[in-house]
């Protein structure tokens, strides 16, 4: 039963991933310290998952990236551009009223469950 | 050896030339972020063990499925398959078939032969099956891979997306009016059998002693040369034969026009069989009189006889055949 509801909850993780890095990518970070944000934050992604993830991103021209190379070690940083700041708010809105939506329907079973 | 170089090794050689030393300069930098700055082995191999095999993040990054053919392509991929397979290796058997019967050597084992095309025909089955099987998973593989439209919605069987008016186009078949493909099978297999049977009587058909190496052929009951003079009716019953059978594997049910077809075959079979069984001229004559003794009849009895169950029992299974294809036919649901 734990192996079912583990992989239903990745399940139901994944499709806010994509959601939980362009958030964190209004600022400039590296895969690392984006890695970071996001666990300090309680969300869990496979590393394996987040380093192609910022990658298919960057093709689909939501974030840019370029590499600082001044410091001892090389590091590729990215950036939303005017357009991934553009898809991210209209992303977010759709997941708020969509959480909210779901909010209700789980509330309501909850009153149900009381009666 | 140094373990990361490795790892970087294994992840970029699994993907594109182009993005290889991007990725490796931006994996080894998250490498070494991720690691203490005094750091040993084990903390090394933990590193690596988040980040995970190799081939999974490589095909991350890659985009290109791990699998051979994915959910969008599967089930016309199968579709095809059963619909390629039973017609292929029937045009396969049937070649083997014929050409064991137009090679046909005077001098070979004659019993032998029946066995060879049984034993090829399997084989080429088996041939078949394989061959088609690995060319049309090659073909969709490539599709699946060249295949660059974001959709993912599986495909029908026309190649696009499914809507309710492709049900327009399923043959809906009910079990009883079906024709299944071993049935067909079965009927060609006959086929061989009872052609081969025919042209070898002289040497299968007679009376049999146990001997000392088995079974030994005595004497044939029937005289070859003359049931070979027969040819041409032989050769218009195999062809309606294999006619009907491939028109079944086409139809996949018992229609008006098969069930039209099976009462062809089945007039031709039975006038064929009666001309030739009240020829006089095809028994052995000493096959008759040895019966005669054997049985205390006289030869005209037994003759008579071997003549009035054909002509009785071979026309009542034929009708009774036909009136079957056309019951089976008119079945609607």
């Amino acid at each position: 039963m734990s192996n079912l509801l583990d992989s239903l909850s990745t399940e139901l993780r994944r499709g806010t991933l994509t959601l939980a890095v362009l958030s964190q990518l209004q600022t400039k970070q590296y895969g690392y310290s984006l890695a970071q944000l996001l666990e300090d934050s309680g969300i869990t992604i496979e590393q394996s998952t987040l380093y192609p993830l910022l990658r298919r991103l960057e093709k689909q021209e939501l974030v840019e990236s370029i590499w600082d190379k001044t410091e001892s070690r090389p590091r590729k940083y990215y950036k939303l551009t005017d357009f991934g700041a553009e898809i991210y708010e209209k992303l977010k809105t759709e997941w708020l009223v969509n959480s909210k939506q779901l909010y209700e329907l789980l509330k309501g079973e909850n009153e149900d469950e009381s009666d | 050896m140094n373990l990361i170089d490795v790892y970087i090794h294994e992840v970029t050689r699994r993907l594109p030339e182009k993005n290889r030393d991007d990725i490796a300069l931006e994996l080894r930098s998250t490498i070494e972020d991720m690691l203490a700055d005094d750091f040993t082995e084990q903390d090394v191999k933990e590193v690596l063990s988040e980040l995970g095999n190799p081939a999974v993040l490589a095909s991350n990054y890659s985009e290109k499925p791990m699998h051979l053919i994915g959910p969008r392509y599967f089930d016309v991929y199968v579709s095809l398959l059963k619909m390629i397979i039973p017609i292929a290796a029937v045009v396969a058997l049937i070649s083997v078939m014929a050409k064991y019967i137009f090679n046909y050597d005077e001098n070979q084992a004659i019993l032998n032969m029946g066995l060879l095309i049984l034993g090829e025909g399997i084989w080429v089955i088996i041939e078949v099956f394989i061959q088609t099987f690995f060319w049309l998973t090659i073909v969709f593989a490539f599709i699946e891979r060249v295949d660059n439209t974001k959709d993912h919605s599986p495909l029908s069987i026309n190649g696009k997306k499914w809507t309710p008016d492709d049900l327009k186009n399923v043959a809906y078949i009910p079990r009883k009016k079906a024709i299944s493909s071993v049935y067909v099978f079965l009927g060609l297999l006959w086929t061989a059998i009872w052609v081969t049977v025919y042209f070898n009587a002289d040497q299968l058909v007679g009376i049999y002693h146990k001997g000392e190496n088995g079974l030994q052929f005595v004497m044939p009951a029937l005289n070859q040369t003359v049931l070979n003079s027969y040819w041409p009716l032989v050769i218009i019953s195999v062809g309606l034969e294999v006619a009907l059978a491939l028109y079944m594997l086409l139809k996949k049910q018992w229609t008006k026009n098969v069930a039209h077809l099976n009462v062809v075959k089945e007039i031709v079979g039975t006038i064929s069989v009666i001309v030739i069984i009240t020829n006089v001229a095809i028994y052995n004559h000493d096959f008759l009189i040895y019966m005669s003794n054997l049985l205390n009849f006289s030869e005209s009895t037994i003759l008579g006889f071997i003549q009035r169950i054909t002509i009785i029992l071979y026309p009542i299974f034929a009708i009774w055949n036909c009136i079957d294809g056309y019951l089976k036919a008119k079945i609607r649901k």
